[in-house]
């Protein structure tokens, strides 16, 4: 196995040599994410009004509490008509109105929130979500009301007041300052490029096939196992600076929190591993370096479009939403999402890592089977 | 003693039988030419050899190392030379040679101490530390042959070390290769150069269409073609009247003695001055024009003309 080394020293060393690499890998995810981190961290001060439209009750109280832990949104309370005129003028994204009959509704399992709007904004469509996950709370506590005897407002000021529960905006809680959506689109930026980077290292096996290089390492002692191995190696570490190097610029532009080494370290590795049996996979299904760029070029742009590293898989149709879970990059990110919010959840960092190691193997045996050894 | 022991090697893709049934050996400390035109199974056979390729059928022993079995204990003891510049373009020589090195097993102070010595062969000590991409295409193929004797190789294989290179270059190979041979290294050398291989060889293999269709020393091929020269005869419209030369040349020699090649009309025969003015009288009874004349002594190229009845670099 000693001669892995000489191959992985060889590989990086000839890599970090070429300019385009340094930009490739380092200037332009850098760049992406300083620009649109930037207009994000700043898109975030000045954050969409909602109104409340609410006639004042123990009950209804308790409900604007809970939807006021959404700090996404600035949550202010007006009356009817004057929602109405804020919504027609463009002032706030949406009303949002808590019906008279609001316990009936529960009951009847009807929609439990009124909201006015003018169109379906990307700002809505996050307060949709919200309002779904608040609803459905607001229903539970009404059963467990029901369960316990006890009064509707109480059972639900305690789940109001009780931190951590939640769910679905616990990330609010524990990262106020909200830089989660900043990572993850630095993160979506690093992974896209770091695709770009190690599919195009990879397909210098191309290359190397054409300029006899390959064959002279296949007739030298090195086996098969080693040779690969190295190439491997390689680009996994590759990976891992590019990504070290995008964390680190992150966290001295924007301040922001990574969530605990501990998940955050092996999950990482385990992305590049992925990243890098995608790009063995381009090299063993292509026969030239031009070939494989062309291929990385679709391949890469399509599934990180789908893959939610652009955008949040939130905003898009279910049914987009249910493709997404064909691509890598969707469990890629939830992961990340997971692993930076806080919360972390053990169940869904599973799913996420399962699903990425199912895409790894394929990609890898795809790969392997497509390499040349003669 | 023999180092190399090829026998009945046969390689196939598919339809293809590239290789058909290739024997030879070549003894510890030989230089053994192997020559063929382009498709004739040389490079098959090589790769075989070297542990590229499986052969379907076939033995190779390096010593009593098989090839097939064990082809990495043999890689150990072979440096090849590639057609190709199987070279890392941005790396400079110094850095290439010590990778090879390293592959090689090399490491340390004996690395060092090898590369230098390499460079020192191969004359590129003073380029030692520049990009092979700014070398020339000679330089380059000196640091190819320095990448394949950093392990001293008992057994070299070079494949057409020398194609497009200057003659200075070519000059400065030849002399090393003749150099490392007498050093005790055994060489097996491909090319499409007969004069390179008569100067470096000691026995040659001629292959064609995958089989090797002559073996031996140059003398014992020279034989072969009983010592008989070559007339060449360069005649104007030799085609349209190649039937009215072949008439008037029938009385005076055998269908073997004679061929036709592009404007050319070639006669074997052991003393060529002696049938020199009858054959250009008889040609000339034809009414055709001889533009020149030219009595080439027995060589490989011959020997190969009159083996296949085509030039090596058709």
């Amino acid at each position: 196995m000693r001669r892995i080394f000489p191959i992985l020293s060889l590989h990086l060393k000839s890599f970090f040599k070429t300019p385009a690499a340094f930009v490739l890998m380092f200037v332009m995810p850098v760049l992406f994410s300083w620009i649109f981190g930037g207009m994000s961290v700043n898109s975030k001060q000045n954050k969409p009004v909602v109104n409340i439209v609410a006639d004042r009750n123990e009950t209804n109280t308790e409900i604007i509490k809970l939807l006021k832990k959404d700090k996404n949104f600035k949550w202010e309370t007006e009356t009817l008509k004057k929602a109405r005129e804020n919504v027609s003028n463009d002032m706030v994204i949406a009303a949002v109105a808590i019906p008279e009959d609001f316990q009936e509704r529960i009951i009847g399992q009807r929609a439990l929130f009124d909201v006015i709007l003018q169109k379906k904004s990307q700002d809505y469509q996050a307060l949709n979500a919200y309002l779904q996950g608040s609803a459905r709370l607001i229903s539970s506590s009404y059963q467990a009301a029901d369960t316990l005897e006890a009064s509707f407002s109480d059972v639900l000021a305690g789940v109001v007041n009780q931190k951590g529960i939640v769910v679905e905006r616990q990330t609010i809680e524990k990262n106020p300052d909200n830089h989660v959506q900043v990572n993850l689109m630095v993160v979506g930026f690093a992974i896209m490029f770091m695709m770009f980077g190690l599919s195009g290292a990879a397909s210098a096996i191309l290359d190397e096939r054409r300029n006899g290089t390959w064959g002279r390492l296949l007739i030298s002692p090195a086996r098969k196992g080693e040779i690969i191995t190295g190439y491997l190696l390689s680009y996994f570490i590759m990976g891992w600076i590019q990504f070290a190097v995008l964390l680190a610029a992150i966290k001295f532009m924007f301040g922001s929190s990574w969530g605990s080494l501990s998940y955050l370290v092996p999950y990482t590795s385990l992305v590049i591993i992925m990243v890098t049996g995608f790009g063995l996979m381009i090299a063993g299904i292509v026969k030239t370096k031009q070939q494989a760029m062309a291929l990385n070029s679709v391949l890469i742009v399509s599934t990180c479009m789908l893959g939610g590293v652009y955008w949040p898989l939130d905003i898009v149709p279910e049914f987009m939403q249910k493709i997404a879970l064909a691509v890598p990059q969707s469990w890629a990110m939830s992961g990340f999402k997971e692993i930076m919010s806080g919360s972390l959840h053990s169940g869904i960092l599973l799913k996420d890592i399962l699903a990425l190691l199912g895409f790894t193997v394929v990609f890898f045996a795809i790969g392997l089977r497509g390499m040349k050894f003669e | 003693m023999e180092l190399l022991n090829v026998q009945h090697l046969r390689k196939s893709f598919g339809q293809l039988e590239a290789v058909k049934g290739v024997t030879f050996s070549v003894k510890k400390g030989e230089s053994f030419g192997l020559l063929g035109p382009n498709g004739a199974g040389k490079s098959t056979t090589i790769n075989m050899i070297t542990g590229l390729f499986p052969p379907t059928s076939g033995s190779i022993f390096l010593h009593d190392i098989d090839v097939v079995k064990q082809p990495k204990q043999a890689q150990k003891r072979i440096g090849v030379v590639p057609q190709e510049i199987a070279l890392y373009q941005e790396m400079s020589a110094w850095e290439n040679l010590k990778f090879w090195g390293r592959i090689y097993g090399l490491n340390g102070s004996q690395l060092t101490r090898k590369v230098e010595e390499v460079l020192e062969i191969i004359g590129l000590s003073d380029r030692a530390k520049d990009k092979v991409s700014t070398f020339s295409g000679g330089m380059k193929r000196r640091v190819n042959i320095g990448a394949a004797i950093l392990h001293n190789p008992e057994l070299l294989i070079m494949d057409e070390p020398t194609v497009g290179i200057d003659p200075q270059s070519r000059n400065h190979i030849l002399e090393t290769v003749k150099q490392l041979n007498e050093e005790g290294m055994t060489v097996i050398y491909t090319s499409h150069y007969m004069e390179e291989v008569e100067y470096l060889c000691e026995r040659i293999g001629i292959i064609d269409h995958g089989v090797v269709i002559a073996s031996g020393t140059l003398k014992e091929l020279r034989e072969k073609m009983e010592d008989r020269s070559r007339i060449k005869l360069t005649i104007d419209g030799v085609k349209e009247n190649a039937a009215d030369i072949n008439k008037v040349l029938a009385g005076h020699f055998s269908e073997k003695e004679f061929q036709f090649q592009d404007n050319q009309l070639i006669v074997f025969h052991k003393e060529p001055q002696l049938v020199l003015s009858e054959l250009v009288h008889s040609v000339t009874e034809t009414g055709t024009r001889i533009t020149s004349v030219d009595i080439v002594e027995p060589n490989l190229e011959s020997v190969f003309l009159h083996l296949t009845g085509r030039n090596l670099r058709d």
